[in-house]
């Protein structure tokens, strides 16, 4: 498969002198299903925030698509990628408005979702088809982040960067969404402690202090120690 | 009608009218007499002043001195506006002595040649009040613009980054705090035009019927001013805080840190 995402020997340092990552190097190939783990402080939202272009690079060099990351392949990115935090924005009064949100865009305006496509990933979500009424601020954790990770899949987006999107779910629900995730054709990379999560994950990164201290995948394991 | 003088001993026991608030004050252990007393000196001093360089400034009526005075003028007003707006001066001056020049200038130009008149434009009497009126009402308006947008959108820095994440480019995913601040910067006009001559008679055409100017004249002088005032706030507060857009992200729409000042 071709790889999508490449990180190479990124460190990233933040004001004044903080190195939160440091010789970052893995690559992400499409459909794989890749999840970060470690401590709190480890580095593993910054490793995806760093994709998003909201952390300068001190060293290295990201690519996605083969295309150094820039303004451009940063356009790219957030047009192909959904990132849905463990606490999502859904920035918009009711559900049905966070759902529409992003087709007010002039990027995606001449392509919002018809009633039956909302409904279906609804649907797939387990949210039952009344939380469209709802106002977001009387919505549970959960619902908030199955709402965010619906509005990922009515964009139709194939890249998902996911930061411990299961934290507030419960087993029904949570099944629900490995489901919708255990599609080969969607690419994730994700930021998990779930062991229901890693199970299904083809392969695992562990960071520590900024570093990836071991990779493992289901065929082998690598101990960068 | 003449304007009769104030003599010196009158303006004297004008002070005088402010010994009882004063006195209260104290009483009342509100702790707030050194501040009026402050407020007190300094608004004289500067009035003063303002007298003593109007005074000047109208009897050479130089058209070239009068433009440096205006220049001044703007750039005093810059740094000020960035300084209460919590924005690094080296980086936004430009964009804001632009955005302030051009709305001040237009305003007045356009007051002064196409509807008062003059023999000359660049008479004192005319530009440099009305210029100066401009200035004060833009500097009020463009603090508030820019201090509201800019604290709006780090206090919601998660929103904006979901829009930007949400296919937003950074003029839609700013929209929603621009125009929340272009609202708080213009609506004290907006509430002053909506009550004026309701509630309370505006300052500048007091001035003008105190100073012996018909009422009717004094109406057509406050309308213009008013409107003046509305056209050069709205423009300053649009293009400036446009223009700031430019230098306050990064490439990767990301707000850059450097350019605001540390609390």
């Amino acid at each position: 498969m071709p790889v999508i995402i490449e990180f190479n020997q990124v460190t990233v340092i933040t004001p004044p002198n903080k190195t939160i990552l440091s010789g970052i190097t893995f690559t992400l190939q499409t459909g794989a299903k890749v999840a970060l783990c470690g401590k709190s402080g480890s580095g593993k939202s910054t490793v995806l925030k760093t994709l998003l272009g909201l952390h300068p690079l001190a060293s290295g060099s990201v690519h996605f698509q083969g295309c150094p990351l820039n303004a451009s392949t940063l356009a790219t990115i957030r047009s192909q990628a959904a990132y849905i935090g463990q606490e999502p924005v859904l920035a918009a009064d009711t559900v049905r408005s966070a759902l529409l949100l992003p087709f007010q865009f002039k990027a995606q305006r001449s392509h919002a979702p018809s009633e039956a496509q909302i409904n279906a990933v609804l649907e797939r979500l387990h949210l039952p088809q009344t939380i469209l009424e709802q106002e977001c601020s009387r919505i549970s954790g959960g619902e908030k982040q199955r709402i965010a990770l619906a509005r990922g899949l009515l964009l139709g987006k194939n890249l998902y960067l996911l930061d411990e999107v299961t934290s507030a779910l419960d087993p029904e629900s949570k099944q629900a969404v490995l489901k919708v995730f255990a599609d080969p054709n969607l690419t994730v990379l994700s930021v998990t402690h779930d062991a229901d999560w890693l199970a299904q994950c083809s392969r695992m990164l562990e960071l520590a202090a900024g570093r990836i201290i071991m990779d493992t995948n289901k065929q082998t394991n690598h101990d960068h120690t | 009608m003449t304007t009769l003088d104030i003599a010196w001993p009158q303006m004297a026991v004008l002070y005088g009218l402010c010994l009882l608030p004063w006195l209260l004050l104290g009483l009342t252990g509100l702790r707030l007499n050194k501040t009026v007393a402050i407020s007190m000196v300094r608004m004289s001093v500067q009035l003063g002043l303002v007298g003593i360089y109007l005074k000047t400034l109208f009897n050479l009526n130089d058209p070239w001195l009068n433009s440096l005075w205006i220049i001044l003028m703007l750039v005093v007003a810059d740094v000020s506006i960035l300084q209460r707006a919590g924005l690094k001066i080296r980086y936004f001056i430009l964009c804001t002595f632009t955005a302030i020049a051009f709305s001040t200038l237009f305003a007045t130009g356009y007051l002064v040649v196409l509807v008062i008149r003059p023999a000359s434009y660049f008479d004192a009497h005319y530009i440099v009040p009305l210029a100066g009126m401009m200035l004060g009402n833009s500097l009020q308006g463009n603090v508030i613009a820019l201090e509201r947008f800019y604290s709006t959108l780090r206090k919601n820095d998660s929103e904006y980054l979901t829009f930007l994440l949400l296919g937003a480019t950074r003029w839609e995913a700013v929209r929603p705090y621009f125009r929340m601040a272009i609202t708080a910067a213009i609506s004290p006009t907006l509430a002053g035009m909506a009550t004026m001559g309701l509630v309370s008679l505006p300052g500048m055409m007091t001035g003008q019927i105190l100073g012996g100017s018909e009422p009717w004249l004094a109406v057509k002088y406050q309308i213009a001013i008013m409107i003046c005032i509305f056209a050069s706030t709205t423009l300053a507060c649009i293009i400036n805080l446009k223009l700031s857009l430019k230098i306050a992200f990064n490439s990767y729409d990301v707000l850059k840190e450097e350019v605001m000042q540390t609390p």
